[in-house]
């Protein structure tokens, strides 16, 4: 699904040249849930724009879904994003003038399904999040919670190959947290590949497996769920 | 506090200064405009004799009856001058404490240096009620008397440019002119007088120079000086042929204006003047019921319409300019206070009161206003010296920029920014106290 | 296009969609206005007078004092101008086009005629006259040299013995039959006067817009009158091309003859439009600059405010840009919530321009908008509104959607 080798993202200011990520080399397979750790500073967020096509990597190669990365144009990216990708950002990133329905809506709209399509669409993942009551209401009237669950509701509507998630209980208490992660639990129950970057271990804990980033570079850990700490992050 | 706020206000201007710049180039531009012509519009509306306009007043009397098809006049049937034989029966009877008829009229004079060239001379026939009465200054000498009226003296009153030109601008009371062939008497040099307009007489070039020649009345009738000004032959008979003809026919070529200091003295003229016209009627010259009116200097400005169409059409245009122009600033306004919310609502954490952000915003409003006004200001003395170039020489004495018009400007600029800002303001108001703005 | 979540937005953020649509409007209204007032004074400016104007010039003659021999000293005067070389012919009048002062009367069709028939301004010429002014004849003939007296003045009621009038004033007067050889009369005469000839065109010499004269601006009456007075205009016709030097010559010859005039004024008929329509032409220009200025402001405005609202929304299209936006898509935003607010805006402003022209047209006594005005006005604040969009709208789409994964 998701396959990177030997990427490298470089940023040059006028003296220096420093690389956020660095011969960094991973492989998600359909079906997977793998969370992505690593210290504050390690490049976790830069895999994950990297990853969501929002940023442009220096080096190396990327395949999304069978698609090479390298070379597409802006357009061509943003057509990739709308249709592989759902995301679920740390602060939400709702649009507040917007009610439920219609942040929903936004990727969708891109997509360029028709009206009634779209509509499906929504009153499902809406559904499926469990708020099909709270359609109209705006961002500003939820909890942190239930904003949270609108937002992946927004990821899944348009059936993407790939959820992406970034620190997506970071906003949120753990009680809302814990609704969070047994909803992403069950969407890959349910056959979703997810790749969440989180700096709690115990989130970590929850995924299929994990990678941990230091560094801009990957040190891979075994397929079993273990508890490390970032002191004896190198083996 | 204010001080405080001020000096914020310019700091906080200076962090911005693409909008700032904005901010005031709209505002001055507008300003600029618009008082623009708001100076023309003054000066044509304005009133020419402050101090006295209520007291003077215009008389009209209806000499020719009911008409119907082409309207001349106004809406009440009357016209703006009077007959001779009406000229000569008001001043006759004497119900004025002041009064006076005259007429354009105008000369050729051939100056004594055979070098130059004869030019013509702008005149006005009048009686010696004139100059007190419309408060014409004097250089040298004085104006004639009643009994030069009565005799058909030979005496002229000329202007200050005519004297520089004739005398070279000496003490010329006493000396001769010829005008046209006639020998004039000086009795007295006016020092620089030009009403604007010239509402004693509206039909003459209203904007032009004043007269720089005034005879007698009574002289200029008995020396068969035509009316240079209009002349309105609309009665139902013609006049017989000749100069005879003309002063026995009911044609319209004299203006009267009688001095009323007290509104008892104009109500008591409006009955005078309505039992001489019934007396006409009585007489049988008129055949229609007595239809007179008397208008103090500016109703008579008004009912004449002083203010041509292209002023007014230009103040129009030129206001809805500045309205266009204070949108916006409050638009600019708005995004600047808005994008500055961060600030705002850290300055509340820290005890800001709202009255100190609704004065802080608002003092920033004023100063945009009133450095606004300073570039409107420049840009009005453009725009006038813009306007003179592209209008007639009649416009250029309207185009004095006073104190006033800057005192006027400045005002109107501050006054209007603030107005503009106080709905940025109040959203400014609104902002919550925060340490930083919360996720979206 | 999504429309609907648009409005939305807006409707949440009302204010500055507000602010730029009253500015449009306002644009809107005064844009239609003056352009339309524009169109007018310049279309007055370009009347024709019916002469051959560009070949014409008048002096302005005053006598100084008042000679007893003012017909033979007018007569020596003419007979000067003609002798020039260059000249075409001369005529002394009491009037000329463009000359805003002269003489009206009302002719009626009966002696018994309560009101006119029409208004007409009067053309004091002899036989020399249509040659000197260039006219047209389109139909009768010129006066005889026989039917030309002397007018003493102003104070002279003689009758003419003929007249030549205008073609408008001929249809006016007796609509859908030849006016030559019917007879009219004239006010406190009372025998008719018969029509010789008739003129393609002579204008009334009064040029002010809406003031006298405008009514009835192409009805003149020439009268076979040798008008003898302290003040009359010379009208001098030149051949092509020579009309400078001939102007200079013909004040010399005049001098010469006679010192004791005052030459007021001498200018070519051209000159003459100018002065007459400096108003007009001031008043149009001035509407420009303030036309193109109005345009100018609203366009800034534009740009500011919805730079500020970029700002404003960055995060936000930062995510639509994560959400699968294109560049494209973002300045489609931007330009279609702009396009919204500009209709609205036009709307607005057709109905204030409209009645902003109502309101004028009862005060000022101006003519109708035509609705093609609005049109083009409409077009133009749109085309106007999307064009200052374009810069903050280009600015948006080049935010990064790597902005939506940044924190706060």
């Amino acid at each position: 699904m998701l396959r990177m080798s030997q990427l490298s993202k470089a940023y040059r200011t006028e003296v220096v040249e420093t690389f956020a990520l660095r011969d960094f080399s991973i492989h998600v397979r359909e079906g997977e849930f793998v969370a992505v750790t690593g210290p504050s500073g390690s490049g976790k967020t830069t895999f994950l724009s990297i990853a969501g096509l929002l940023e442009e990597f220096s080096g190396g190669e990327y395949q999304l879904d069978g698609v090479n990365v390298r070379g597409l144009n802006d357009n061509q990216r943003s057509r990739l994003r709308n249709e592989k990708i759902g995301f679920i950002f740390q602060a939400f990133n709702l649009i507040a003038d917007l009610n439920v329905q219609d942040n929903i809506d936004v990727p969708l709209r891109y997509r360029g399904f028709d009206g009634a399509e779209r509509r499906r669409r929504i009153a499902e993942s809406l559904g499926r999040v469990g708020l099909s009551a709270r359609g109209r209401h705006y961002p500003a009237e939820l909890s942190g919670g239930q904003q949270q669950r609108v937002a992946i509701a927004r990821a899944l509507a348009g059936s993407p190959r790939l959820l992406l998630a970034d620190e997506p209980t970071g906003n949120l208490d753990s009680q809302m947290a814990r609704g969070v992660l047994d909803l992403l639990e069950e969407l890959h129950r349910d056959g979703a590949t997810i790749v969440m970057v989180t700096h709690d271990p115990e989130l970590a804990v929850r995924a299929q497996r994990e990678v941990h980033i230091v560094d801009g570079q990957v040190v891979d850990l075994a397929p079993q769920p273990r508890l490390v700490s970032s002191a004896a992050a190198h083996l | 506090m204010f001080t405080y706020y001020f000096s914020l206000a310019l700091r906080s201007l200076r962090r911005n200064v693409v909008l700032t710049a904005l901010m005031i180039a709209a505002i001055g531009v507008g300003i600029g405009a618009s008082m623009t012509t708001l100076t023309v519009f003054r000066a044509m509306a304005g009133d020419p004799i402050p101090n006295k306009s209520r007291q003077l007043f215009a008389v009209q009397i209806d000499n020719w009856g009911p008409r119907q098809g082409v309207v001349i006049g106004d809406k009440d049937n009357l016209q703006e001058q009077i007959s001779y034989p009406d000229a000569i029966g008001l001043m006759n009877a004497r119900a004025a404490q002041r009064q006076s008829a005259m007429y354009a009229t105008g000369f050729s004079l051939i100056p004594p240096n055979p070098e130059l060239r004869p030019f013509v001379v702008h005149a006005r026939a009048a009686y010696a009620d004139f100059f007190p009465m419309f408060e014409v200054p004097f250089r040298y000498g004085g104006s004639w008397t009643a009994a030069d009226d009565a005799g058909h003296a030979d005496v002229v009153v000329i202007g200050r440019e005519l004297n520089d030109k004739v005398f070279g601008g000496a003490n010329s009371v006493g000396k001769t002119m010829n005008l046209d062939g006639h020998d004039y008497r000086v009795v007295g040099v006016l020092d620089r007088w030009q009403p604007t307009p010239k509402f004693y007489d509206l039909n003459n070039n209203k904007y032009g120079k004043s007269e720089e020649a005034f005879i007698p009345f009574t002289r200029a009738v008995e020396q068969q000086l035509g009316s240079w000004g209009n002349n309105n032959c609309g009665g139902d008979t013609i006049p017989a042929p000749g100069w005879e003809g003309r002063l026995h026919s009911e044609c319209i070529w004299i203006q009267f204006w009688a001095e009323l200091p007290a509104p008892a003295d104009a109500a008591r003229y409006r009955t005078f003047l309505n039992n001489y016209a019934a007396e006409q009627r009585r007489l049988g010259r008129f055949h229609w019921a007595p239809n007179t009116r008397i208008r103090n200097a500016r109703e008579w400005l008004a009912y004449r319409q002083a203010v041509s169409t292209e002023v007014r059409i230009l103040v129009l245009v030129s206001f809805s300019f500045l309205l266009v122009c204070l949108l916006n600033a409050m638009g600019l306004m708005l995004a600047k206070i808005m994008g500055r919310a961060v600030d705002i609502g850290v300055r509340r954490a820290l005890g800001a009161s709202r009255r100190a952000i609704f004065s802080q915003c608002l003092i920033e409003a004023g100063v945009v206003g009133f450095a606004g006004g300073l570039l409107g200001l420049g840009l009005t003395l453009l725009g006038l010296s813009g306007l003179r170039s592209l209008l007639s020489d009649d416009v250029n004495r309207l185009t004095h920029f006073s104190a006033i018009d800057v005192a006027i400007a400045i005002t109107v600029s501050v006054v209007a920014t603030t107005l503009a800002g106080l709905y940025p303001t109040w959203r400014a108001v609104q902002v919550q106290p925060a340490w930083q703005l919360k996720a979206q | 296009m999504e429309l609907r979540p648009i409005l939305s937005a807006m409707r949440r953020n009302k204010v500055g969609a507000i602010l730029i649509g009253v500015q449009m409007a306002i644009t809107l209204a005064i844009l239609c206005n003056a352009l339309f007032i524009i169109e007018q004074r310049v279309a007055l400016s370009k009347r024709p007078t019916g002469t051959d104007e560009a070949n014409v010039f008048v002096i302005v003659n005053q006598w100084v004092g008042n000679p007893p021999d003012l017909a033979a000293k007018q007569q020596g005067d003419l007979a000067a101008l003609r002798a020039l070389p260059g000249v075409v012919d001369a005529v002394a009048s009491n009037s000329f086009p463009l000359h805003n002062g002269g003489s009206t009367e009302g002719i009626k069709l009966t002696p018994d005629q309560k009101n006119e028939s029409a208004l007409t301004a009067l053309y004091f010429s002899d036989e020399h006259g249509l040659n000197a002014f260039g006219l047209k004849l389109v139909a009768g003939r010129n006066f005889n040299a026989d039917e030309v007296t002397v007018k003493m003045g102003y104070t002279d009621f003689g009758p003419p013995s003929t007249i030549i009038i205008t073609r408008t004033l001929a249809d006016k007067l007796f609509p859908g039959k030849s006016a030559l050889g019917q007879s009219v009369y004239f006010e406190g005469l009372p025998k008719p006067v018969p029509i010789v000839g008739i003129v393609d065109k002579l204008q009334v010499p009064w040029t002010q817009a809406g003031g006298w004269g405008s009514k009835f601006n192409d009805n003149s009456t020439i009268m076979p009158f040798r008008f003898v007075e302290t003040y009359t205009d010379y009208i001098v016709r030149v051949k092509p091309g020579q009309i400078a030097a001939v102007m200079k010559a013909a004040e010399k010859s005049l001098i010469d003859l006679d010192r004791a005039r005052v030459l007021e004024k001498t200018q070519t008929l051209t000159e003459a439009r100018a002065e007459a329509y400096q108003d007009d032409r001031g008043l149009a220009i001035i509407l420009g600059v303030v036309c193109a200025a109005l345009v100018a402001v609203t366009a800034f405005g534009i740009v500011g405010l919805t730079s500020y609202w970029v700002a404003q929304r960055r995060r936000q299209i930062g995510i639509r840009r994560a959400l699968g936006a294109t560049r494209q898509a973002i300045i489609r935003y931007f330009q279609t919530e702009n396009f919204l607010i500009a209709s609205a805006g036009a709307a607005l402003g057709v109905a204030m321009a409209l009645g902003l022209n109502l309101w004028m047209v009862t005060t000022f006594e101006m003519e109708r908008l035509h609705t093609s005005y609005a049109v083009i006005g409409a077009l133009i604040v749109l085309l106007l509104g999307q064009l200052a969009v374009l810069w903050p709208a280009l600015r948006a789409a080049s935010i990064p959607p790597a902005l939506a994964t940044r924190a706060v």
